[in-house]
Formats: C-alpha cells, structure tokens, sequence
C-alpha cells in the first residue's frame, strides 16, 4: 500500500444544539486515511463514531474543523461539491431494512446513483446491474425483485451493490454486519475485503464489534465521548494498547474460547458513559479511568505520536510510550 | 442434581396467512439446579420460541404448541391453565428480555415495578415491598438504592436498565431464570458488567439459567452446557468443553470457524463463511436442516433426519457423519 493521503481530517468537530445545551458528538478529531486501506472506528453507542462517519460523507456540515479530499477542502455547503464529492465517496448503511426503498426494485435502487449522475446509457446501466448484482454474489434475475423478497444478507448485498454503482474510491461501512447473523458476518466481511482488493476501493470500517474490526482494518481508531482517545496499526493496537481506555474496551470483548475466557485478565470498567451535553474539562475519560491522577480532571491530553504511528491522548502515557498508570 | 426443567419433544407452530411456520421441530433439553445452559442459533432458529414456550409467552394464536411436554419443577407448563401459569410466572420461572429500553413501564416508578411480583405472589404490604426493593437494587450493585426506587426507567442508563430488570426477575428467588440475549443491546464494557452480575449472582443464589444468545464469547464466558440450534431442531448439545474444543456437528464446527477471533488479523487471509441461508420454517426440509450448507452432506442427509448419536457423556449430536457405517475419513474436522 502506498501512503498517499486520500482524506485528511483537521480538527473537526460537529455539535448538535439540543435542549439541554450543547452536544458535542465529535470533538476536535484530527487523522488521515490512507488510500486503499480501511480505517477501522471503533467505540460505544454515543461516542460520536457514526456522526463521525457521516461528516466525513457531507451528510453533516462540520461545526470546524476542515476534510480534504485529495489535498482538495471539502466544502458540502458550496452548490455541487456535495454532489461531486457523491460520485466519489458512498456510505452503506447499518440497518439493510431501512436503508432500500420498499418500493423500488433492486434493479432501479441500484441503477438510482447511475442516472443522478448521468453515468452511462439506459442499455449499459441495466448491464452494469446485473454485473454489480453478481459482484456481490446474487444473480441477475434479483433485478425485478423488491427488498422485502430478500434475507438480510442478501439485502447488504444489495447496499454494497448500490454504493459501488457509480464506482466510488472511498466508502464509509456504518456498522455494516451489527444487524446480520453471525454466519452471513463472515459472508459479507469477505465480500467486502474482497470488493477492496478488486476495485482498490478505501474504507472507513465504523463497527463496535472489536474483533471484527482487528480482522478488516490496517489502522483503527478508538474514540470515547467525540474524542479520539488512540490510533495505532491494527496489530499494534492489540499487542501494546496504551489508553486506559482502548484496555478496557478490549479486554471486555468475550472470546469465544472458554480456556482464553478464563485465562484472560480483564478491566470491568464501572459507571456508564457520561453525558455528551456536559462534559468534563479535563479528559472525557476521567471519570471512569482506574488510574486517573489529579492532572486527568484539570486539562485535556493532546493526541500525540508516542511510538512510530501510535497516538495516544492520555497524561499517563510518557514520550517513550510506556505507560505510567 | 435437581431436576429444574425437562422439555421432551416440543413442537411450537405458528399459524400465519402464509401459512404454518414450524418454529420449533422436536427439541428435548433439560435443565438442573444451578447449572447454567446456554441455547445458541442464529436469528430466528427457534431458541427464543423455545425459552419462551417455557413461560408460554407466546402468543396464542398464532403460537400452537403442537406436540410435547415441559415439566418445570414437577408441573405440566403445556396444559396449565390461566390461573396456574400465573401462579408458575414470575415465581417459578422468570426471564430477562433483550430491551431494557423497551421491557420496563415507562409510567411507573423503578421500585414499584420492581415488587409487582412479590406482593402478587407472597402478599406483601407497601412498606415491606418498598423495603424490599432496595434490597433487590442493592443486590444488583445499583448504588443510592434508597433513592433510585422513587426514579422513573428514562432516568437510568441502559446498563442500570438491565440490572433493573435482572433484580425484577429475581425478586422472587425463581427456579429457573431465562436470559433471552441480555446483553445484546448493550455496549461491550457495559455487557461485560452485567455477565459478571449475572455470572456473581447465579452463584450465591444457585439458580439455574437459561442463556439465549447468538454471542459465542458470552458463551464461552459463562455457561456450563450449550445446546446448539438450527432451523427448529437442537443439532448438538455437551458441555462448555465438549462444543467449543470436540464438537461433532459440522454447524457448530462451521459456526464457531466463521467467528473472527482477537488472534487473527487482515494477514491471516479470507474468514470461513457458512454459504448460504437457513431454510424456509413453512417448508422444514425432510432430511437434515443444515444439509444444503453443509460441506459434508451426503445423499442420505437430503433424505432424513439423523438421530442423535450420543458422543460420550451427555454429548450428542444429530448427523449421519456420525453414524457407525460412516467411513471416518470423510472430514477433516477442526478437532483438539
């Protein structure tokens, strides 16, 4: 893989206005995506990884904070540019009830991104459907189906086909396997990684299912309360986590191994995650960290490079990467 | 041991417009005191119908039980009655449901919920059962008990939901306690909490428990025996160590190969996947339900339904691989 930047992120932050206040759901999130590799994001329900995803897509406008796209600033509120920026960039969604059309045949739910953006004639684009279809491993009869005809595998499949309609470079995978059966997981896990090599395609794999992740992704990062708290290769996440956090997170994970269960060391972290609308000045993880100092509750840690590609946003953490807990 | 639940052959249908959904197809299983039994299968294999058979939850109609029998602690579950379930629900059995946003009333204070069960079925008055509740929130690691009776479900988070709920079933030391997925709408850490909740208390209380899940690792982490489910039938049931390390059934092996596991990564190449869906409930094949993915199916397993082999100590498992005149070199299984 080459390390050209395909999107780059600068301290963006989205908030929502709600009644209590202020939410902030991303928080001053900087990181870069490579082309060609999937960044795995991972985190809780609430830590921000899915509107994260979505800022990324122009479904959001950015409250700061800048993304460019091959150097490029993207900008979703200048006429066009979201729709230009479209034809490169999809999303597939987590829920493949919710997100097809139940009135619309898979042939025209696939075939909709090809006419709205003017790509092929009528005659190449019912060709260009059913190559898609068979792609993702259904056949060309499915085309006159509608959704409701099809098991919730299939119709991932049917998500991945339309996001790969008009040949996108990057695609954001909100949680795509969460609502599919362990069996049918693995399918689509496959399917994807192997839709990636063909089309050279670079994800952004958002899930909360760590193993899955470790399994997709070349770099991940981890994010708790609209921050992003580490970021390392994927490997390296595992064999030396640093944030308290990321420890808990993984050793939470069940194995599905009774002897690795019973051998396995584990942090249960207590308390829930706090609030978004008032957060803590300090650390967003202070209130539930085991080793937290007095340093944790008065001031934020910076993200920073403490190993070759390994950021971490924690006090603790000296320059050398060893952890001071 | 203590015999706390025997279902012999059960067969759950539901009657739709489309017409007879088989849901449940012959499951026996039984269930001691203080063991904890774990049903695993993918969505819509049966392990909910069957769990909720239990407590006849299932609507009737379109739920039917077709054929079969469930003893739990000596009393007939299939022909009881109104008043009888009612007396049986909550007291003998209770159950843990996935939802905790969902399963709690919304307009009615944590506590008083909480003792709904205890004043119907031991008669309590309002002071006592008030009194009872903190005890039951305490039980549950819920801290400022006292306080939290009088709050309402949208003031606890989902984690404190499910304690709530875990407390509620408690609250009258039941026989047997069904846990349908309860940590699958939870975060990781907060699931682990509550599997170590349930895990603490199963062992001071000895209650049994029936663990429903699609979740291997909350498997592997605390149950004693697994009876794996597929398409309506109990494929394959052993203990914790006889499925994850000598299983025989090809769906186990194939289940539990297709998990991405913490020890492999984008180098280790492609996941093992099961190809395929599981069969349609409104026509159950005739032969084994699993035959049309299975990499070993032979002729005879479009045809018929294999018998259970027994595999050694309360292991057994329904597939002709196993059967005396199957040449052994047909697979090469992922075997310790």
């Amino acid at each position: 893989m080459n390390a050209e930047k395909l999107l780059e992120v600068r301290s963006l932050c989205k908030y929502f206005h709600v009644s209590g206040g202020t939410l902030k759901a991303v928080d001053d999130v900087s990181f870069d995506i490579f082309r060609g590799e999937t960044f795995g994001l991972v985190g809780e329900s609430g830590c921000g990884k899915s509107t994260l995803g979505r800022v990324l897509m122009g479904i959001y406008t950015a409250t700061k904070g800048e993304i460019l796209y091959e150097g490029a600033q993207l900008n979703p509120n200048r006429p066009g540019a979201r729709f230009r920026y479209a034809k490169k960039a999809q999303i597939i969604f987590q829920d493949p009830y919710a997100s097809l059309d139940p009135r619309m045949t898979v042939g025209s739910i696939i075939a909709e991104g090809m006419i709205i953006h003017n790509l092929y004639d009528g005659r190449r684009r019912a060709e260009r459907v059913n190559e898609l279809l068979e792609m993702v491993g259904l056949n060309r009869e499915h085309a006159n189906r509608f959704p409701h005809e099809f098991s919730g595998g299939q119709r991932q499949r049917i998500g991945i086909a339309r996001a790969l309609a008009i040949e996108p470079e990057f695609i954001v995978c909100d949680e795509p396997i969460s609502a599919l059966d362990v069996s049918i997981q693995s399918q689509i896990i496959n399917l994807l990684r192997d839709l990636q090599e063909r089309l050279n395609l670079t994800f952004l794999f958002i899930a909360h299912d760590l193993n899955v992740v470790k399994y997709i992704s070349n770099r991940i990062g981890v994010m708790y309360l609209g921050h992003l708290v580490e970021l390392a290769s994927s490997e390296e996440l595992y064999a030396r986590t640093l944030h308290p956090y990321s420890n808990a997170l993984l050793s939470a994970v069940p194995i599905p191994d009774p002897r690795a269960e019973r051998e396995k060391r584990r942090t249960i972290l207590t308390g829930d995650v706090p609030s978004p609308i008032h957060t803590p000045p300090g650390c967003p993880f202070a209130g539930r960290c085991p080793s937290v100092c007095a340093q944790c509750h008065s001031e934020k840690p910076a993200l920073r490079e403490v190993l070759p590609g390994h950021l971490v946003a924690c006090h603790l953490v000296g320059d050398d990467g060893v952890f001071k807990g | 041991m203590e015999r706390v639940l025997t279902i012999e052959d059960l067969y759950v249908s539901f009657d739709t417009y489309a017409g007879e959904v088989k849901a449940v197809r012959g499951v026996s299983l039984h269930v001691d005191k203080g063991e904890v039994l774990a049903i695993v299968g993918e969505s819509g294999c049966g392990k909910s119908v069957t769990a909720q058979s239990v407590m006849r939850l299932n609507p009737e109609p379109p739920a039917r039980i077709v054929y079969g029998s469930i003893t739990l602690c000596g009393q007939d579950v299939v022909h009881a009655g109104d008043k009888q379930l009612r007396s049986i629900r909550g007291k003998d059995v209770s159950m843990i449901f996935q939802d905790p946003m969902t399963s709690l009333n919304p307009t009615m204070p944590i506590g008083k919920q909480l003792t709904e069960a205890i004043r119907h079925h031991q008669g309590l008055g309002a002071a006592e059962a008030s009194q009872r509740a903190v005890e039951l929130l305490e039980q549950v690691r819920i801290p400022n008990a006292a306080q939290r009776v009088k709050q309402y479900p949208h003031e606890f988070s989902g984690g404190m939901r499910q304690r709530v709920m875990i407390a509620m079933a408690l609250s009258c030391s039941p026989q047997l306690l069904i846990a349908d997925e309860p940590t699958t709408a939870l975060d990781v850490t907060i699931q682990a909490q509550i599997i170590d909740l349930l895990a603490a208390i199963q062992k001071e209380t000895q209650t049994a428990i029936i663990l429903i899940t699609h979740d291997l690792g909350v498997v592997a982490g605390m149950a004693h025996r697994v009876a794996v489910m597929y398409a309506g039938k109990i494929v394959e049931t052993g203990s914790q160590e006889d499925i994850f390390y000598r299983h025989a059934h090809p769906y186990t092996e194939a289940l539990l190969n297709s998990l991405p596991r913490p020890d492999i990564d984008r180098s280790s190449g492609r996941l093992v996947s099961i190809p395929g869906s599981p069969p349609d409930l409104f026509q159950p094949p005739k032969g084994c339900p699993f035959a049309g993915r299975c990499s070993y199916a032979m002729k005879i397993c479009q045809e018929q339904m294999p018998p259970n082999f027994p595999q050694g100590e309360g292991h057994e498992a329904a597939c002709w691989l196993l059967h005396k005149d199957c040449p052994k070199t047909m697979r090469g299984g992922a075997k310790e």
